[in-house]
């Protein structure tokens, strides 16, 4: 059992007032809060190591370095990757996908080729591919969704064809919470041929990763999204994808051979980790892996569902309160609007109560399409949220209702 | 009462039951589109200019409370007025507005005015100001208004 207390203590940005109100912080699915732990390590980089990584002979370069490549090994244990080898940093999910698009499909497609994606998706994994379909004449496809928030997946195995080249999926919904049977559709992408990767932004800070018994092709991280720094992430790719690859910038360290005429690449990941990168961003990750492991993602996936289900039933005491999907697989994640009120009135009124939500389209403005809204608020919970915080957000949106009257 | 309610209760919900000027006319001269792409906030606001004179003035859209009411009084005010003064007017709504300014009070602005409490929530400052920014787009001929 998870001992909440003990676990909010150790996040610092939780105590602090709002408004002369203790803050209630439910915008856990833009960024989340970061413990201490990530923090100090970030700090300790930055302190007693300070010096760039994989260049010096001398010993704090070596012990950067070793903080760099620790950090990598927490994320490949996190994730159950084969090899730290396999993992890419990146600056988040959204460079993630860019990369994939730009360097392992980009060499796969021609004019006619379909790549698919669902209607769930954040922009970012929407955006990459509509430039990819300018640069190459390919075609997207969307998996259409149903009014509870989830895909149709019975219509998956038309929609993989034989010039179906690459599938993109969310595995957890920012925008709605739904928790995609990701698992399956790789499979069945697979009994295509079709390589696959999933957008993990909103599962690991949720969800027991496993990207071998997912068998995905890319599985994307967003480290701020799972308590660790802004600007951080990782890519995990099958091994022989990442060899095949193309690289995706050029620059240092990417590089073993450079003369005027020909370049030699560095071994993977270093041939994808051009520059100088966010070397306390990953250290910081690498912390955060391990504090999740330290509590324990069955804990986490536990808490989630108490959470989960209190919330909802809390929320649906609110009158004229309506939930925007209901997926039967979900996230504590809650998308809702209330009749008559405009999502960002309601966002600055009960801000003005200490809670911290999101309103609008969170950046998947398709879905809000499919609904005919224009945006939603959205109370997303970690770990860390408490039945009470969950009590002042439900007092908080009856008194907006209550000012409305 | 709290600035947030004051600000609600006499002068925004006031303008939300009573929308002044709303609704997509029949015919119009001027037109344009007030677009805040990370809010998703949309106000069309529509001018019939004659000989240099605003003779009408509307606004449609979806939006919060806040930029409607702003768009309800912006026509109210605008109405009758002539393009030169119109825009001056957007000039001194927008100094009033500022994020960080501590104007408070500008005379030329009459009930206006009582939007400044919007200043007390800066994120919100853009819900204020894009009608005006539609309005003197379509002045000027554009099509489109940001608030960026
Ligand atoms: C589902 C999903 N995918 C991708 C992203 C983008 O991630 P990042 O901020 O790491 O680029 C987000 C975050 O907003 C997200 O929620």
């Amino acid at each position: 059992m998870l001992n909440n207390k003990n676990y909010r203590d150790q996040f610092p940005g939780l105590h602090q007032e709002v408004h002369g109100k203790p803050l209630v912080y439910l915008d856990n699915a833009a960024t989340a809060q970061r413990p201490q732990v990530v923090i100090d390590a970030i700090n300790d980089y930055y302190v007693n190591h300070n010096a760039n990584i994989h260049r010096g002979v001398h010993s704090l370069s070596e012990s950067a370095t070793d903080l760099y490549e620790n950090a990598r090994k927490s994320l490949a244990k996190l994730l159950n990757a084969p090899s730290e080898k396999d993992l890419i940093f990146v600056r988040g999910c959204t460079e993630a996908v860019n990369l994939v698009a730009q360097t392992f499909v980009r060499s796969r497609v021609q004019k006619g080729d379909e790549i698919l994606i669902s209607h769930l998706e954040h922009h970012s994994n929407i955006v990459p591919w509509q430039l990819l379909c300018e640069q190459t004449g390919a075609v997207l496809k969307v998996i259409p969704m149903n009014d509870a928030g989830e895909l149709c997946l019975e219509q998956l195995d038309d929609l993989l064809t034989d010039k179906t080249k690459f599938m993109s999926v969310v595995h957890v919904s920012n925008a709605l919470g739904t928790i995609n049977p990701v698992k399956e559709m790789v499979a069945k992408a697979h009994a295509k041929g079709v390589p696959v990767m999933l957008d993990g932004a909103q599962a690991t800070p949720h969800l027991k990763v496993d990207v071998q018994d997912l068998d995905c092709d890319f599985y994307t991280v967003s480290g701020h999204k799972m308590y660790g720094p802004t600007g951080s992430g990782v890519l995990y790719g099958k091994a022989e994808h990442l060899e095949a690859m193309p690289p995706y910038h050029g620059g240092g360290e990417m590089i073993s051979k450079v003369t005027f005429e020909s370049t030699v690449y560095n071994a993977v990941p270093a041939k994808f980790e051009a520059g100088t990168p966010n070397i306390a961003g990953g250290i910081g990750l690498g912390a955060a892996a391990e504090f999740m492991m330290s509590i324990g993602l069955e804990n986490i996936e536990q808490r989630d569902a108490e959470l989960k289900s209190y919330a909802e039933q809390a929320l649906l005491t609110v009158p004229g309160l309506r939930l925007v999907g209901n997926a039967k697989h979900k996230s504590p994640v809650f998308s809702f609007v209330i009749d008559g009120i405009h999502a960002h009135d309601i966002g600055t009124i009960i801000d003005h109560h200490g809670v911290a939500i999101r309103t609008g389209h969170h950046c998947t403005m398709p879905i809000f399409q499919y609904f005919g809204l224009a945006g939603s608020c959205r109370a997303s919970f970690a770990f860390y949220n408490t039945e009470a915080e969950v009590d002042v957000l439900v007092g908080a949106l009856k008194k907006a209702i209550a000012m409305f009257e | 009462m709290t600035d947030l309610n004051k600000l609600y209760k006499q002068t925004i919900l006031e303008h939300n039951r009573n929308p002044r000027n709303f609704g997509k006319p029949e015919s119009w001269t001027h037109h344009a589109e007030g677009l805040n792409a990370i809010c998703g906030d949309l106000v069309n606001v529509y001018l019939t200019i004659e000989e240099d004179v605003i003779s009408s003035i509307a606004y449609d859209g979806e939006s919060c409370a806040i930029s409607m009411a702003s768009a309800s009084m912006m026509t109210e005010f605008i109405k009758n007025r002539t393009v030169k003064d119109a825009l001056e007017k957007f000039e001194l709504f927008c100094q009033l507005m500022a994020k960080g300014s501590d104007v408070k009070h500008i005379d030329d602005l009459a009930a206006l005015n009582h939007l400044v409490t919007v200043k007390k929530f800066p994120s919100r400052i853009k819900s204020a100001t894009l009608c005006w920014h539609a309005m003197a787009a379509a002045i000027n001929g554009q099509a489109t208004a940001t608030t960026e």
